[in-house]
């Protein structure tokens, strides 16, 4: 598994995304958030998600462009 | 950073202990309560690898922290007498304003041009009084800076609980890892996470957290004691996190603010202090929000107490081993790098905005079943 790039359907921003399984998300940004609609705005890491860049994600595993891991459980139990 | 196993055997691995950093976290970082400082005496406070002093200004009731001691022939200003609005030396009665400056030497016909101490900059907020630490002597750029807790302000909340204890032989890195570390909170503090994540963005750290109390633990053992709880904490910095909380309690949520923050003493030693705010549910008294505080404040000192434990014997470690299902060190680390470093050497990935959510399903399940089975065996023996 790596980071691949997704971008974001409601301001075109792009982030690096990795899913291990499909609870797991982790999102690398590789510039401010200040142009974005939901985040923009002083301490940002007080909220937790941007809707519109989790429809993007959600919408690109569906679309098989992002791939999810199915290493969370492997098949022998451990 | 991935610790998925591999068919290859790399021999044993090898914990990188690492030393702590010389330098001290650039940022604001709170001493304590202000009120505790408000009793016109000069209080030393060990910090930054210094001696420091805080004192109340009479005249203008401000609150002011000046190096401890004194540049004329090495007095300890904590031992010296507020008059008016300087410090008095113990050693020959010099003098120290607010600013730094010698405002007088009642023996000398005149104060030397450049007589003058260190002031260090400060910050009243929310009750509480911060100095800010720059070891390249920057004054606290536009934006970083304490938020205000509106809790601590109303009368519908409790006043501030408040504990101190210093913690010898650990940096206070063991402390902050705390943000990332989901499991911990089910083998240490008796809770049962069931959501998990982090976002680190600027200067601010959070932790996002569901969880329920422990049914095989004692409700006195755990930090959601009383039902199913939710948490929205951020370090603000290096050093300060405000923690929301809202916990279902027969049919209401009670509301609790949870102030967990630290100053360094030295490289391997620091200050731990930590208090709580409760919201006064309708018809409570201040009497029974005081203590509804004290009872959070007790759970708080538990936690940290099953914290401190863990401190004393673990190592320090710079290569932790990781699974899936922990959280991101790493990349915290990565955060809070940013404090240790010259502000012209912070990089764009320690500040950029990253964000983890933990699947959880595996560990929930297993430890719903280690609940039940202690649940189990504990009413078999009952039984006998």
């Amino acid at each position: 598994m790596s980071m691949r790039p997704v971008e974001c359907g409601a301001c075109g921003n792009e982030v690096l995304v990795e899913k291990r399984s499909l609870p797991h998300t982790t999102v690398q940004w590789t510039r401010p958030t200040d142009r974005c609609p939901e985040l923009a705005g002083r301490d940002s890491a007080l909220t937790a998600v941007c809707t519109g860049l989790r429809s993007s994600i959600e919408r690109a595993v569906r679309e098989g462009t992002l791939e999810v891991g199915t290493d969370a459980e492997p098949a022998d139990g451990e | 950073m991935s610790a998925r196993s591999t068919t290859e055997d790399h021999g044993p691995r090898r914990i990188e202990a690492g030393a702590p950093p010389e330098r001290y976290a650039r940022g604001w970082h709170c001493l304590g309560l202000a009120s505790g400082f408000k009793d016109g005496k000069p209080h030393g406070i060990e910090a930054f690898g210094t001696e420091l002093v805080a004192f109340q200004a009479a005249g203008t009731g401000e609150l002011h922290v000046l190096n401890a001691y004194c540049p004329h022939m090495g007095g300890n200003l904590a031992h010296g007498t507020v008059k008016g609005d300087a410090l008095a030396c113990p050693f020959h009665d010099w003098r120290w304003a607010g600013n730094g400056k010698c405002a007088g030497i009642p023996y000398a016909h005149r104060v030397p041009p450049r007589a003058r101490t260190r002031a260090w900059t400060t910050l009243e907020e929310n009750g509480q009084l911060f100095v800010w630490y720059d070891p390249q002597g920057t004054p606290p750029p536009e934006g970083v800076t304490i938020p205000r807790i509106e809790g601590a302000f109303s009368d519908e909340w409790s006043d501030w609980t408040w504990n101190s204890i210093r913690i010898d032989g650990s940096h206070c890195r063991e402390i902050v890892d705390n943000v990332v570390d989901m499991a911990h909170f089910f083998y240490v503090h008796n809770s049962f996470p069931t959501y998990f994540k982090n976002v680190f963005e600027g200067h601010v750290a959070s932790q996002y957290m569901e969880s329920d109390p422990r049914e095989d633990m004692t409700a006195a053992d755990t930090l959601s004691a009383q039902g199913r709880l939710r948490s929205e904490a951020s370090y603000h910095g290096p050093s300060y996190m405000i923690d929301h909380l809202w916990t279902e309690v027969g049919g209401a949520t009670a509301e609790t603010v949870l102030i967990n923050c630290h100053y360094p003493v030295s490289p391997d030693a620091f200050v731990l202090q930590y208090g709580a705010l409760v919201k006064k549910l309708p018809g409570m008294t201040d009497e029974a929000a005081a203590q509804a505080a004290a009872q959070a404040a007790e759970g708080l000192a538990t936690g940290f107490e099953e914290d401190v434990e863990i401190w004393l014997s673990k190592t320090r470690i710079d290569n932790p081993l990781l699974c899936d299902q922990d959280g991101p060190v790493y990349q915290l680390r990565r955060w809070y790098e940013q404090f240790y470093v010259d502000v012209e050497d912070v990089r764009p990935e320690m500040t950029d905005r990253f964000e983890f959510e933990i699947d959880t399903e595996r560990a929930v399940r297993v430890w719903r079943d280690e609940v039940d089975a202690n649940l189990a065996r504990r009413a078999q023996s009952a039984q006998r």
